[in-house]
């Protein structure tokens, strides 16, 4: 590990700093939680900083060597060039496996950090506990980073230049935005991991814990439903078949943890509030971490078949340990503790003198979460184990299968189209009690919503029955969660003779979550009418083109106008250019490219769209035989496709709307306040 | 906060059941991943490279017969392409099988379908356009002869009967064209 250039030297200081840390904090954690010593968990405060302090200095240090080309660093040698823009020399830092595991480590440091300064004095019962387990967590990606997969390793004699980092990741920019985004929403699930296994340490869970701990589970969550449509968007933008999902291994591997973090952070809301579903809950939050692992083992072992599996390595088998590690900790956690907080429950209840079983009807919010909890449950279940499907058969039988499209399609549209009803449902009911004749008048309006826009769009030819069927309940969902925002709004103006901009401000400021949770909504539903609308609908044709040539395509004139070769500093491409023109005037020019690297004997083609909000054309060159005067393209009519990728920005905006922090209250606990502050917007609970 | 002092808890101390299915669960769920090591996907198989076809007799979706033994022995070079409409790389591959096809009329281009049902190939072939038969394989048995494993596979055989070349996973025309090349330059 030592020797070479200083930067080996000093990368290989900074890992082993970072592996000491991880060791003395996790064991100093557990002391201080054990033993309730605030000195003990000074030192473990200070040693999670030291973790994080030296991880990510090791990460900076890996740039400042990757911008100074200093190829006497492994890794440098394996992904730096001197002819890489510096945009893409930076962003190298994640382009090849040991690297994205320094990465991993950086970022966990950043989460460490932050989940230490969050937490700094308060929840003084947890806190140690969340940093015995958080930097046990870190132990293993120090120890990863320091033996097999270290990237500071010196290279000797130094090569004067390197390959640069994988084509794939210098064709596109999104490339560089979609891994740190899924590497964001991974890393983090280890907070909420952390925080649920405090609880269960320390033996008691409180409605004021379940807070921070669903705000934990947010950041992470926001920033891989992000991750994941950036990578629907990638393969759409780069792999030229006009396609965001396939139901891919590696794709499933990312939308495993997303359910389960999407089930927890609604069933959490349930725990906080009427004190339900708590193992449930819990074990979703575990197993939400847990299914970020063995998504990370999917993509880096090389044990499935993937567009994906570019990055295939020997630390397969460690991970696998890993994962088996945090499996048996959690189990026995949850099987050896969680009597710890019944009897927690139980003595609160006591001191409270013992309140009745608060009554639930069937028409209420908890019922309609503990539903939509269950679609989410039998989703993941359905997508894992046609995952692992082929696996298995092979075990068993010895015999090789895969599992296809028409599987996954065939259980994700009732179960999706479930959790899109369920979502308008959610939010129009009550906590507590509702009577029936109150919530189907709710109802009735986003019914008639629904069918407005189902009908609307069969008018305009998108007449599927799936379609169709799809559009009715995302109508219904939208009306429901506007709904929920304007009726409130309403209200104030007749109570307090406000304007409708005062009250909505008003009602907006007062129910933050509950608006965050609806803009959410929004994105996902988005998502939903895009799937809609592009499923089924999309439109294709090949066209073999000669210089000058013109054709007619789904009411656009497309003109072609020759193929040129670019030099570019660390690409060469093939570029072909079209006119787009409309009822006569010009629209755009398009140029779909193949692009060619040193590194690569086959071109990377690289198509190119005319993106409106009703709809996509979609150019991608088929082949470009001889000097660049002729070319077969083929053109996609897609539509509704951007409404697809606009669907992140409002699932992190929704979710920024949940985190900003709310107004501090005088009380200590933020318990009380929390239920309090949303009945009052909560329309229908007041009474 | 010791238990003695707390009121009857509500459930066991111990959930054994919990544990011991959880345990189960953990086991099989490590033998599964451990045991897929060395799955190699992407080295599949490539034995069948420089061996001699393996003859089979089947129809197209037409119903016309066809002998690969025939087709090498009217000199042609051959392309078989394991493929299936549940396949998205096959998707992705489609179109520059079809192009493919269209410039190489020397080369036999056939697709094998693979574990689908003929209708449904035949409803995607109307839409997506076949340059070239596909094949029916209902058994298996081309599959099995082929050592094929999945979709997308592709097999490339010269002028005498040899398998130059076996792809597994998509192809495009930038990695067609040269092997497609050789075909066409191979002697019988």
């Amino acid at each position: 590990m030592f020797g070479g250039g200083p930067v080996s030297t000093l990368g290989g200081v900074l890992v082993l700093l970072s592996l000491l840390f991880a060791t003395v904090g996790c064991g100093l954690g557990f002391f201080a939680g054990y033993r309730k010593d605030p000195q003990l968990y000074r030192w473990a405060q200070s040693a999670a900083y030291g973790f994080s302090a030296s991880m990510i200095g090791a990460n900076l240090l890996m740039v400042y060597a990757l911008i100074n080309h200093d190829f006497s660093v492994r890794y440098v040698a394996e992904v730096g060039s001197r002819s890489t823009p510096l945009y893409f020399t930076i962003v190298s830092l994640w382009a090849s496996l040991n690297g994205s595991i320094l990465f991993w480590g950086g970022i966990l440091g950043i989460y460490t950090a932050g989940v230490t300064w969050h937490l700094g004095n308060k929840h003084r019962e947890y806190a140690p506990y969340v940093l015995h387990v958080q930097l046990g967590i870190a132990i293993f990606f120090a120890f990863l980073v320091a033996s097999i997969a270290n990237p500071f390793a010196p290279v000797f004699p130094v090569p004067p230049d390197g390959p640069g980092p994988n084509p794939l990741l210098q064709n596109h920019w999104l490339m560089a935005v979609h891994p740190p985004m899924l590497y964001l929403g991974y890393v983090g699930m280890s907070v909420p991991f952390s925080m649920i296994c405090a609880s269960l340490l320390a033996g008691r869970l409180e409605a004021g814990w379940m807070a921070p701990v669903r705000r934990w589970m947010l950041i992470p969550w926001s920033f891989l439903s992000v991750g994941i449509v950036l990578g629907g968007w990638w393969s759409y933008a780069v792999l030229g078949w006009g396609g965001a999902w396939a139901w891919d291994p590696v794709e499933n591997a990312s939308f495993h943890p997303w359910l389960t973090g999407t089930a927890f952070v609604h069933s959490a809301m349930v725990l906080e509030r009427r004190g339900r579903l708590r193992d449930w809950t819990l074990l979703l939050g575990m197993s939400t971490f847990l299914l970020t692992l063995v998504g990370t083992f999917m993509t880096r072992s090389g044990v499935f078949n993937s567009v994906h599996s570019f990055t295939q390595s020997d630390i397969g088998p460690v991970f696998l340990v890993f994962i088996g590690i945090t499996l048996t900790y959690s189990l026995l956690l949850l099987t050896f503790r969680a009597h710890k907080l019944d009897e927690a429950a139980a003595l609160t209840d006591a001191r409270l003198g013992a309140k009745a079983k608060k009554s639930t009807s069937v028409f209420s919010r908890e019922t309609a979460i503990l539903i939509q909890n269950g679609l989410f449950g039998a989703f993941t279940f359905t997508v894992l184990i046609g995952t692992l499907w082929p696996l298995i058969v092979e075990a068993v039988e010895g015999r090789r299968i895969s599992v296809g499209e028409p599987y996954f399609d065939k259980w994700a549209l009732p179960i999706g189209l479930g959790i899109v009803f369920m979502m308008g449902v959610g939010p129009m009911l009550p906590w507590g009690r509702q009577n029936a004749d109150k919530a189907l008048k709710r109802a009735l309006p986003a019914a008639a919503f629904g069918i407005l826009v189902a009908g609307g769009f069969a008018a305009a030819g998108f007449q599927g029955p799936i379609s169709v069927l799809t559009l009715f309940v995302t109508g219904f969902a939208f009306w429901a969660n506007a709904n929920e925002i304007l009726d409130p709004a309403r209200k104030r103006m007749s109570t307090h003779s406000e304007g409708l901009g005062t009250a909505l401000r008003k009602v907006l400021l007062r129910g933050r979550r509950r608006f965050g949770g609806h803009v959410a909504h929004y994105g996902v539903l988005m998502a939903v009418f895009a799937l809609a609308l592009t499923k089924g609908y999309r439109v294709e044709q090949d066209f073999p083109v000669e210089k000058g040539q013109t054709v007619q395509f789904q009411g656009f004139d497309i003109r072609f106008d020759g193929a040129e070769m670019v030099q570019e500093p660390h690409r060469s491409a093939l570029v072909s250019t079209f006119e787009v023109s409309k009822d006569g005037s010009l629209i755009g020019t398009k140029v779909p490219r193949m692009n060619f690297y040193k590194t690569q004997r086959e071109p990377i083609y690289t198509p190119d769209v005319h993106s409106r909000p009703w709809g996509d054309l979609y150019f991608s060159i088929i082949s470009v035989p001889g000097d660049g005067s002729s070319a077969v393209v083929r053109l996609i009519w897609q539509p509704f496709q951007v409404w697809l990728w606009l669907s992140a920005p409002m699932v992190f905006l929704g979710t920024l709307i949940c985190l900003w922090p709310e107004r501090r209250r005088a009380s200590a606990s933020s318990a009380a306040s929390a239920p309090a502050a949303a009945g009052q917007v909560a329309p229908g609970s007041a009474k | 906060m010791s238990s003695a002092t707390a009121p009857s808890s509500s459930g066991p101390k111990i959930r054994w059941p919990l544990l011991i299915a959880g345990l189960l669960v953990i086991a099989l769920m490590m033998a599964l991943l451990g045991g897929a090591f060395g799955r190699q996907v992407k080295e599949l198989s490539t034995e069948m490279e420089g061996k001699p076809f393996r003859q089979f007799t089947t129809v197209d979706f037409d119903g016309n017969k066809v002998s690969l033994q025939q087709v090498i022995d009217s000199g042609k070079p051959v392309v078989l392409n394991f493929w299936s409409t549940w396949c998205g790389p096959c998707k992705i591959e489609h179109d520059h099988f079809q192009h493919a096809a269209r410039m190489y009329p020397e080369v036999a281009f056939y697709g094998v379908l693979y574990q689908d049902k003929v209708p449904v190939a035949q409803r995607y072939l109307a839409q997506k356009g076949a340059a070239y038969p596909t094949l029916v394989d209902e058994s298996g048995a081309i599959a099995i002869t082929y050592g094929v494993g999945g979709v997308p596979e592709t097999f490339f055989i010269d002028r005498a009967g040899t398998i130059i070349h076996k792809e597994n996973g998509p192809m495009h025309m930038g990695m067609l064209q040269p092997l497609l090349e050789q075909l066409k330059a191979s002697a019988p």
